[in-house]
This record gives structure tokens, C-alpha cells and sequence, in this order.
């Protein structure tokens, strides 16, 4: 019924603008689908063809005939939802205990984590690339989870979400005598989905558009992710002579991002308006 | 809860995998991914493109070698992060491709193994190499790896609009002899056609405006790098090579604002007379000229870029296969030899791609010049010339000279000062290198 009214209040020419920006925000991505949808060959020299048929989905067939592209698929989802889990427990664990804990060094060591935002991955690359290189883990996917966890922002938007959590709720279930650990996994997590599943969303997105570090961890074919694994198949010059199939693989690796968007696209509209924090 | 995370942090390290014993040859490539269509696939002869060739190579390799086979990791292309991420974890491949202008990056660290033994053992011996590919190969006496082609600039040509221009003879296309008469050419092309003569990517294509100009400084025999930390570009004879090009866009003879895909388009759709791009196009618009309705249809020739000043000289480029170094046993030397001695076999099939042959024996041969335009673009593998090999970051340094000329040839800066800003930057580049 609200956003009933709201469309309501929307006068004929704001609407007709809301739905230009709209047509012209969503056209690259038509654009991109019908690319996908013609052959390469007819693309060549001209791209305009894809704006009549005939269509095929020869590109997709290709994309699937690689006997790889499903190990690929299956590495993606190991490590963005091994990061996803990872980040979540680590988060929520580091946030509880800088919100609600009293230790040594708490403030130094919340500024510290916060540093960590200032610093961007690039710089750090080199040596974690050479500590993974020590501990062997290059090529697995503890390589390719591990570095995703350390998320100073994370631990930043989950201890401020502990810290608007009123502590009554932690006094009343210490009087009932429960225990620190108690407290925070019966009473506060379940306080804290909406957060957590807003920190789910980015993380998840994050680990699955990642190239950089699964490009210079993973260099066995069997281990690259999806992003990798569709960068090595191209050829050369493919925004020529591949173009088809180049946007075949962008649709394809765009599809489990879609998939997620659709089911938490509340909790992305959320947080990208700031109230996941309140 | 605890035992949760536990379990949790188990799982995950549960993945890890040391460094996998390996038989055979690893080994790793650029050329794209195409396992789908090529994966079975051992008759070379009926493969086309880079891809599909190099897939079916080593299919064939691993069919007649059961025992060493080899197991191949496709990279993106160029693939040298992910090469020197493998280096820096000691874990290279045995074999890998890379770019002649490269080998001087990994060589100088000792990281490169040099392969005359390999060669011996594979029985092939240096002197049979093109003399563009022993150049490519050969740093400080050493060789370096076995090379597998040689690529460089060429003209592009569209011959139904040469035709239209009156700069046909003979059923030639009339190539200029000069800077003035290639402006003069141009001019008349122009005015005949109302299309572009040159067909450049001027945007995002550094490679494009390097080449040109190190083709024309090596035409007038200009030293370019006096030597390993040092460029000599604010010359006479680079200005005069930059103004010329200047003087192109500024009468509007070429296309502006196009990068590679738009520049390869317009050519394939008939709207300008030459395309100024490498042997790896061949393939591709040779299809286009057997292709009846389109622009280029029975309308396609190439030819080196034509000689404007000085001699015949084009800066040119090679695919290598290198070997990292690492330990090996001799049961795995022995694989890599009979590699070697299988891929240079091979190395006619490979140069139908468009690229020219390593070996001088195939640039003589009638089947190499049954190919295409083969015979007018061989000169390359004689006269094409690479950077010295004690330049390193040589990518980098096209990066930026690429960046400079551009915007010297689109008037944004002075020529002088364009070449100027090149050499000071090449020259901190190379001041940095160990």
C-alpha cells in the first residue's frame, strides 16, 4: 500500500524520466544478452547485427562444451560461500567482542582493525603471495578463501551493529545466568540477521568478482575460479573476432550474481540506503 | 560453538594441497582455451586459427608420447602475473610461451634456463633458425628458448579501393617510396574515395604507435637503446617520423579516435585503404576476402610496411617457447627435448595462423609459399628486427613511448616535447631496474 502512494505521487513527466533513466540504465545489459545471442561471425564488422535474428545459443554451447567451465562454476561457489561463512563468523565474533567485551589494548586494537581500511589489497599482494607460497597453500582452496576474511569493514559494520543492540538484553540473560558465549549466540546473533545478511550479500559478491588474487593463486587450470577460468579462454582480439561469445561469458558469470541480487535484494536495497545500521 | 568454528577452519584447510608430483611436461600457454571443439582432435592439417592449432599440436604430441605426456594450463593472455606469481612460489611450469621482448625481463634474474643443451639433445641446430628468430632468442651470446614464429607490422591493403583511388599497377597496389609520396598517395585517395587512407588505432593501442616508430627509427639505422639503461628518442630522425605522422591526422588522412576492434571493423567493412596491423590479422581477413558479399571479398592484400626512409627494416616480435628454470631430472630433459624437436617439426603448421616461420627452411619451402601471401610478407623473418636483448621492460617501455606518440600524432602535445617526456620516462623506468 506505501509503495502504492508513493508511485501515485509521481507526476507524468517524473515518470516518463524514472522510466528513461530506467531504459537507459537496463540497455547495456540487452545490449549484452543480444550480443551473446548471435554468431561471432555475423558480428564481426558489424555489431548491429545483433539487433535482428537469426539468434543462437551456439556461444553458450561453447561456454559449457569446456569440460572446465563447471569445475570453475563449482570453485566459484566453494570459495565465495567458504568466504561468505568465514567472513560472517569472524565478523560477528571480532564485533560482539569489541562492542560488549571489556579487554586489554580493546580501543588500540579496534583502531588498528580500522586501519586496515586504509590499506589497500595491492599493496599488500606480494607479501601474502610469498607467505601462502611458505605455508603451500597456493592452488587449493584454503589459498583462495583465507585472504578474503580479513575484512576490516566487516568487523567495523558488525561491531557497530552489536554496539545499537541496548546491553538490557545482555543484562537481563546474565541475571538468568547465562554465559558470555550464551548471550551472543542465543540472544544477540539472532538480533543481528538483517546485518549479517546485508555483510553476506557484499562479501559474496566481492569473492565472486574476484580476479586479481584467484589469478595469481590459482594457476592451474582445475583450480581457477569463474572469472579466471573464462578470462584464459578467450583469444586474442576476442572483442573482434569473439564478441558473441566474449558476452556469452559475461551473462554466464553474471547469472549467480542475478540469483542473488533477486533473493536478497531487500537487504542489498538496505544497506545501500544506510539503515542496515540503526 | 567453538568446536563449530573448529570444524569450520578444518574443512577449509582440509583443501590445502602441497606441490603436486608431476611426470611429463607441464606445460603453460596464452592462445586461448578451446578444449570444447579441439579436445580430441589430432589432424593438424585440418585445424585453423591459434587456438585450435596449438590444442591440436599437443594432442598430437601426447598421442605419439604416452609416456611424457604433456599437461597443458591455459592462461589469460598475456598470463605473465600468473608466470611470475609461479615463479615466486618456485613452483614454474616446465615449458611456457612468451613474447620474445620478454624473455630480457626473467633471463636477467637467472630465471630463464638458456636451452642450447636442450636443442642439441633435440638435434636442432641454432643456425637453421630465420635470422628474426635467432635475434628474438639470443641475449648476451645465450639462447634463450626455441622460437615459434615471428610477428611484426605489415599493410593491410583493400585493393577495390586502391582500385577506385588509380593506385593500382599491374594488378598491384602501388605502395609509396617516401614520406612525401605515401602524403601525396593519401591525398589522392582521399579525394578519390572520400576514405580514409590509413586505418589507425590511435586510442588505447600502444603497441600501434611504438611499432611505427621504432620500425621507422631502425629504417634510418638509429641506435634506440645505446644500451641497457638508456633510450634515445629526441632525435632528428624521431621527430621527422613523428611529424609525418602528425601531419596525417592533421589533414584528416587517417581514421582518429578508434581502438583496435574499431580499427579491425573498418577495414573489414571497406572503409579505409590500409590497415597498419600485424601477421595475426592475415587469418582473419584472408577469411573475409574468400567470403562473397563482403567489403574485402576477393579485394585483400598485405605487404610490409613499404620503405619511407633509410632501408628495409620492421620491428618485429616472436612467440618463444622458454623453459623456467627449475630442478629437472634427465628423464624430464629428455621430455623437453623430444617437445622441442616435436614442435619445431610442426612449426609449418603453426605458421598458417599467419605468422611467420622460426626456421629458415620453412620460409624456402613451396608449401609455406603456396600459403597466402606468404611470399610477400617473408622479407619479415629476414630483415624484422627486435629490441636489442639487454632491454628490459620492454612492455612497460612501449606502454609509455605508445602513450607519448599518441599524443604528440592527436596535437596534444608538442612532437619535442612528446619525445622528450618518452625519453625521460623510458629512461627512470630503466634507471629502477635491478
Amino acid at each position: 500500500m506505501a509503495v502504492d502512494a508513493r508511485r501515485a505521487r509521481l507526476s507524468p513527466i517524473a515518470f516518463a524520466a524514472v522510466l528513461i533513466g530506467a531504459a537507459i540504465m537496463v540497455a547495456p545489459l540487452i545490449w549484452t544478452i543480444l550480443l551473446s545471442i548471435k554468431s561471432n561471425a555475423e558480428l564481426v564488422g558489424n555489431s548491429a547485427a545483433a539487433l535482428s535474428g537469426p539468434y543462437t545459443l551456439e556461444n553458450y554451447q561453447a561456454i559449457f562444451g569446456n569440460a572446465l567451465t563447471t569445475r570453475w562454476l563449482i570453485n566459484s561457489a566453494i570459495v565465495s560461500l567458504g568466504t561468505t561463512a568465514g567472513v560472517l563468523i569472524l565478523c560477528s565474533l571480532a564485533g560482539y567482542g569489541f562492542a560488549r567485551l571489556d579487554f586489554p589494548l580493546r580501543k588500540t586494537l579496534f583502531v588498528l582493525v580500522l586501519a586496515g581500511l586504509a590499506i589497500p589489497g595491492e599493496a599488500v599482494v606480494l607479501p601474502r603471495h610469498q607467505l601462502f607460497a611458505q605455508l603451500q597453500l597456493h592452488n587449493s582452496y584454503a589459498g583462495l578463501i583465507l585472504p578474503g576474511l580479513v575484512t576490516p569493514f566487516g568487523v567495523f559494520f558488525m561491531t557497530q551493529y552489536f554496539r545499537a543492540i541496548p546491553k538490557e538484553y545482555d543484562e537481563a540473560a546474565l541475571l538468568d545466568g547465562a554465559s558470555r558465549l550464551s548471550i551472543f549466540w542465543n540472544v544477540l546473533l539472532p538480533l543481528t540477521v538483517p546485518a549479517q545478511s546485508t555483510l553476506a550479500v557484499f562479501t559474496f559478491l566481492a569473492s565472486w568478482n574476484d580476479y586479481w588474487w584467484p589469478l595469481i593463486s590459482a594457476t592451474r587450470s582445475d583450480m581457477y575460479t569463474l572469472t579466471v577460468g573464462l578470462a584464459a579462454s578467450q583469444m586474442n582480439y576476442a572483442q573482434t573476432s569473439g564478441l558473441g561469445f566474449l558476452m556469452a561469458q559475461a551473462v554466464f558469470a553474471s547469472v549467480p550474481i542475478f540469483i542473488v541480487y533477486l533473493v536478497f535484494q531487500k537487504q542489498i536495497v538496505r544497506a545501500m540506503a544506510g539503515n542496515a545500521i540503526r | 560453538m567453538s568446536w563449530r568454528l573448529l570444524a569450520v577452519l578444518a574443512l577449509l584447510l582440509g583443501g590445502c594441497s602441497g606441490a603436486e608430483d608431476r611426470e611429463g611436461i607441464y606445460l603453460q600457454r596464452f592462445f586461448g582455451e578451446c578444449g570444447a571443439v579441439y579436445g580430441r582432435t589430432t589432424d593438424v592439417a585440418k585445424v585453423e586459427g591459434e587456438c585450435g592449432i596449438i590444442t591440436t599440436l599437443i594432442n598430437k604430441f601426447n598421442e605419439e608420447n604416452p609416456r611424457t605426456p604433456v599437461s597443458q594450463n591455459v592462461v589469460a593472455w598475456p598470463g605473465y602475473p600468473q608466470l611470475t606469481a609461479q615463479v615466486a612460489a618456485r613452483d614454474p611450469p616446465d615449458v611456457v610461451t612468451m613474447h620474445s621482448g620478454v624473455i630480457s625481463d626473467y633471463a636477467a634474474k637467472g630465471l630463464l634456463e638458456p636451452v642450447e643443451p636442450l636443442l642439441r639433445e633435440a638435434g636442432i641446430d641454432p643456425a637453421s633458425f630465420t635470422p628474426a628468430s635467432l635475434r628474438a632468442v639470443t641475449i648476451g651470446g645465450r639462447i634463450y628458448g626455441l622460437p615459434w614464429d615471428t610477428h611484426g607490422g605489415l599493410f593491410h591493403i583493400n585493393l577495390a579501393l586502391f582500385r577506385k583511388a588509380g593506385l593500382m599497377r599491374g594488378g598491384k597496389p602501388v605502395l609509396p617510396r617516401s614520406a612525401d609520396e605515401l602524403l601525396a598517395h593519401a591525398r589522392q585517395f582521399k579525394a578519390r574515395t572520400g576514405k580514409p587512407y590509413l586505418i589507425q588505432s590511435l586510442v588505447g593501442d600502444p603497441a600501434y604507435q611504438t611499432r611505427n616508430l621504432y620500425t621507422y627509427l631502425m629504417a634510418h639505422d638509429a641506435v634506440i637503446f645505446p644500451d641497457a639503461d638508456h633510450v634515445r628518442l629526441n632525435t632528428p630522425e624521431a621527430r621527422k617520423i613523428m611529424n609525418f605522422f602528425r601531419r596525417i591526422n592533421v589533414e584528416r588522412l587517417g581514421t582518429l579516435d578508434q581502438d583496435t576492434p574499431a580499427a579491425i571493423a573498418t577495414f573489414m567493412n571497406g572503409e579505409g585503404g590500409i590497415y597498419p596491423t600485424g601477421t595475426w590479422m592475415i587469418g582473419q581477413f584472408e577469411q573475409e576476402a574468400k567470403t562473397p558479399g563482403r567489403p574485402l571479398h576477393d579485394s585483400y592484400a598485405v605487404y610490409p610496411y613499404p620503405r619511407l626512409w633509410g632501408r628495409d627494416a620492421v620491428f618485429v616480435s616472436g612467440h618463444v617457447w622458454v623453459v623456467p628454470t627449475r630442478q629437472r631430472t634427465a628423464r624430464q630433459r629428455a621430455a623437453l627435448a623430444r617437445f622441442f624437436r616435436f614442435m619445431a617439426a610442426h612449426n609449418f603448421d603453426w605458421v598458417r595462423t599467419g605468422h611467420l616461420p622460426a626456421f629458415k627452411a620453412i620460409l624456402g619451402s613451396t608449401q609455406f609459399n603456396a600459403l597466402a601471401h606468404r611470399p610477400e610478407i617473408a622479407p619479415l623473418a629476414i630483415f624484422g628486427q627486435p629490441l636489442p636483448g639487454y632491454v628490459q621492460r620492454q612492455s612497460a617501455i612501449e606502454g609509455l613511448i605508445g602513450e607519448e606518440m599518441a599524443a604528440a600524432v592527436n596535437g596534444q602535445k608538442p612532437v619535442e616535447r612528446a619525445l622528450r617526456d618518452a625519453e625521460r620516462r623510458v629512461n627512470q623506468l630503466l634507471a629502477e631496474v635491478d
